[in-house]
């Protein structure tokens, strides 16, 4: 990548003085590796930076991103690495800048129902901090216990509970961020309204650590459910299962906490996996519903309710989880399901859609067909609630690997056509990041592209923070 | 085939903390369930009732709380539950547990089949399911990993004992204690919940039972919890650290050693 410069001996001298000796990691391979990558499984999509710095507040990363840009040095920023699109992976290498250290918890502001941390914090800590003042944070990524809350933000991380709570950029009411440039803005604070001037907050979630780097996080609480319930309701057939999603928000009138969905193919292989002794066979597709509240009561009305109007359309068994150890049962079906597919072959590739909810059925015979025609596997399996569905492309173990990028490529092409045809699109928590950008044009006109990559621009006239991700390759990296 | 089922509700102990000073469990804000063990004997019974027919009732001391309990083992499938529930209960040992549970299922009429769970993962003991044989003078036939009814109206119970199995052909009526090998315990149902709802349980104290005062609860307990304390973890590992990727073959080689001198591979 000959458009930056590599790391120099007087460049690593200077970033040693901003953030001290012992923060920065060069000529170490092996322990640089790990920030070569994210959660993408496939290595093609890791790339080695130059050095791995660590610093531990917004000055010294001003510092850092003022050197950047003064001897064009890429910066990518990385969280714990949890992602799923390579947001965090160095492709142009240079600096990877780990926000590992800045993992504090900074305020809990139970009068005003906001906390603030550092962007380090695993998001699973926020909530144990503040649970015994009878508050939590509704962000809820399924990777909650590793993953930190800066990249939460970064790629506005959805998750299981999105129907009822909404996604991450719904709770964060204030960042402090470094510009790309250097300069350390804040944008909100604790204002639950604010439209002084635009959005610019809500420019940065999302932007996957393209548009600044957040030091200091405001984010809104909310009142901790004390009671909740699961009910796992089999279906003969995917259109019966997902005919009934709009009936429980419309003719039950409850918004659940979370609808989860899995096909037939994933309810198979993930029972047989775990030696499930539900009677799985009979299902042609099941949903996982979580409802929660304020009283055992109001729970019990709530599934209740949810389970009758299940059984009157169509379904053939309501089980219901009450307790910690039936509820893990159940939710291990649904989390184990990427496990048991790695088990039948370990090349895949995760997907990301999003459709509208309705049109879930209907795409479901469009990728048996895609397995049909290509050697592929195609697991379906999702956030019913909102369309955002795992489709994952699975090679069949007798294909050469060799093969694989090729067949793999063709079949990503031809799923982003069906989804847009449905009137979605490519990504709705994952991100785009490097492993997706190939693909925007399928969803995004030229006029829309063009127009982002001039935000980003004005933002990053350099390109010096996290280059070649979200927008295609060529035809002009916006005003340069 | 009449089925009577003792269960034990217990703290949900994946959740739970233990005080450094007393070595006991705090137990507020804890969620009760039923015994994780007792949900093996739910479901052995069921499997048998499905299979032959007959009525399976569930039976346990507590406090009212416990009713959840019951209420949550007939949704799963039992047909009845009642409740031995008084403060003069409290504190009770496994003897006075035994002896109660005794008057309770001579109360019921007794039963053809009694199904244990091997022990209750809060106590530990694994001797109310004996102690109430015992006292009905039954024939308890322990560990049972699997259970069919045999042609001759006789039950074939297969024990799993240390160094292998011994099948024990039995009678009726007969106590059992079940392990986890028996079948994986079902969910319940929302029907079943809704069934469960509707349901009358009993609850019997003492004079329902005409119990001996000076033999339930805490006066009634021989034994007594005088000390807790935590054994010494004497177990001792090695660790194998893998600096680079060249040498995974080599760390493999060794804990395939480590366990070759341990006599476990």
């Amino acid at each position: 990548m000959g458009k930056y410069q590599s790391i120099t001996p007087p460049i690593l001298k200077e970033l040693i003085i901003i953030v001290g000796e012992k923060y920065v990691l060069f000529n170490q391979p092996e322990k640089i590796a790990a920030y070569s990558h994210d959660e993408v499984a496939d290595p093609a999509y890791a790339h080695m930076p130059e050095v791995v710095i660590k610093p531990a507040s917004a000055e010294e990363i001003s510092q850092i991103m003022r050197l950047a840009n003064k001897y064009h040095v890429p910066v990518t920023p990385r969280g714990a690495g949890s992602g799923l699109s390579g947001g965090a992976v160095p492709v142009c290498g240079g600096i990877v800048l780990s926000v590992e250290r800045m993992n504090r918890i900074l305020e809990v502001d139970k009068d005003n129902l906001v906390v603030v941390v550092e962007p380090g914090v695993v998001t699973n800590e926020i909530n144990n901090a503040i649970k015994d003042d009878g508050l939590f944070f509704a962000g809820y990524p399924m990777s909650v216990e590793s993953c930190y809350v800066g990249g939460n933000i970064a790629e506005n991380a959805g998750g299981g509970k999105a129907i009822k709570y909404g996604v991450t950029g719904r709770y964060v009411l204030g960042l402090e961020v470094v510009l790309p440039t250097g300069e350390i803005v804040q944008l909100g604070g604790k204002l639950y309204k604010d439209v002084v001037g635009y959005d610019l907050l809500h420019l940065m979630v999302g932007s996957e650590g393209t548009l600044g780097i957040f030091t200091k996080i405001y984010l809104k609480l909310l009142p901790l459910p004390t009671a909740k319930a699961d009910l796992l309701v089999l279906f003969p057939d995917a259109e019966t299962a997902m005919k009934n999603v709009p009936l429980i928000m419309r003719n039950g009138r409850i918004i659940p906490t979370a609808i989860e969905f899995m096909d037939q193919l994933s309810v198979q292989t993930t029972c047989k996996y775990l030696n499930e002794e539900l009677p799985y066979e009979k299902a042609g597709a099941m949903l996982l519903i979580e409802v929660d509240g304020s009283s055992e009561q109001q729970v019990e009305q709530e599934y209740e309710t949810i389970g009758k109007l299940c059984e009157a359309n169509g379904a053939i068994e309501v089980y219901v989880a009450l307790n910690h150890t039936t509820q893990e049962r159940v939710w291990t079906v649904r989390r184990n399901i990427a496990e048991a597919f790695k088990v039948y072959s370990p090349i895949q590739s995760l997907e990301d859609i999003v459709i509208p909810f309705a049109q879930i059925p209907e795409i479901l015979p469009r990728l048996k067909d895609l397995s049909q025609r290509y050697p592929v596997v195609i697991p379906c399996y999702g956030h019913a609630g909102d369309g955002n569905l795992h489709v994952t492309l699975v090679k069949k173990p007798e294909l050469p690997i060799e093969q694989w990028s090729e067949v793999e490529h063709t079949v990503l092409v031809e799923l982003y056509r069906i989804t847009k045809e449905l009137g979605g699109t490519i990504s709705g928590e994952h991100g785009i990041g490097s492993k997706r950008r190939e693909f925007m044009p399928i969803v995004m006109s030229p006029e829309l592209i063009q127009l982002q990559k001039q935000i980003k621009s004005v933002f990053d006239p350099n390109q010096i923070l996290n280059p070649e991700k979200i927008f295609p390759e060529g035809n002009s990296g916006g005003s340069k | 085939m009449k089925i009577i089922v003792p269960i034990k509700q217990v703290p949900e102990t994946s959740k739970v903390k233990m005080d450094p000073v007393s070595g006991t469990m705090i137990r507020t804000g804890v969620e009760s369930i039923i015994n994780p063990l007792d949900l093996y004997a739910i479901e052995t019974a069921i499997r048998l009732k499905e299979k032959h027919g007959g009525t399976i009732t569930v039976i346990s001391m507590g406090p009212p709380q416990t009713m959840k309990a019951i209420r949550e083992a007939i949704a799963m499938g039992c047909d009845g539950g009642v409740l031995l529930s008084d403060k003069a209960f409290g504190g009770a040992d496994t003897w006075a547990t035994a002896y109660t549970l005794t008057l309770g299922v001579r109360k019921l009429g007794g039963a053809d089949l009694i199904l244990c769970g091997e022990r209750a993962t809060d106590g530990d003991t694994g001797q109310v399911g004996p102690g109430l044989a015992s006292m009905l003078d039954l024939p308890l036939v322990t560990y049972v990993g699997k259970l069919e009814l045999a042609g001759s109206g006789k039950f074939l119970a297969e024990r799993l004992v240390e160094g292998g199995r011994e099948i024990v052909s039995v009678a009726a009526p007969v106590l059992m204690t079940v392990v986890k090998e028996i079948g994986v315990p079902r969910l319940p149902t929302l029907r079943g919940i809704l069934r469960a709802k509707e349901t009358e349980i009993p609850v019997w104290g003492p004079a329902d039972l005409e119990a001996d005062s000076t033999l339930i609860g805490l006066n009634g307990s021989p034994t007594r919890v005088v000390r807790i304390h935590h054994p010494q973890v004497t177990r001792t590992g090695e660790k194998i650290v893998i600096k680079e990727q060249s040498n995974v073959e080599k760390a493999a080689q060794s804990i395939i050693d480590f366990m070759k001198q341990r006599n476990i591979l």
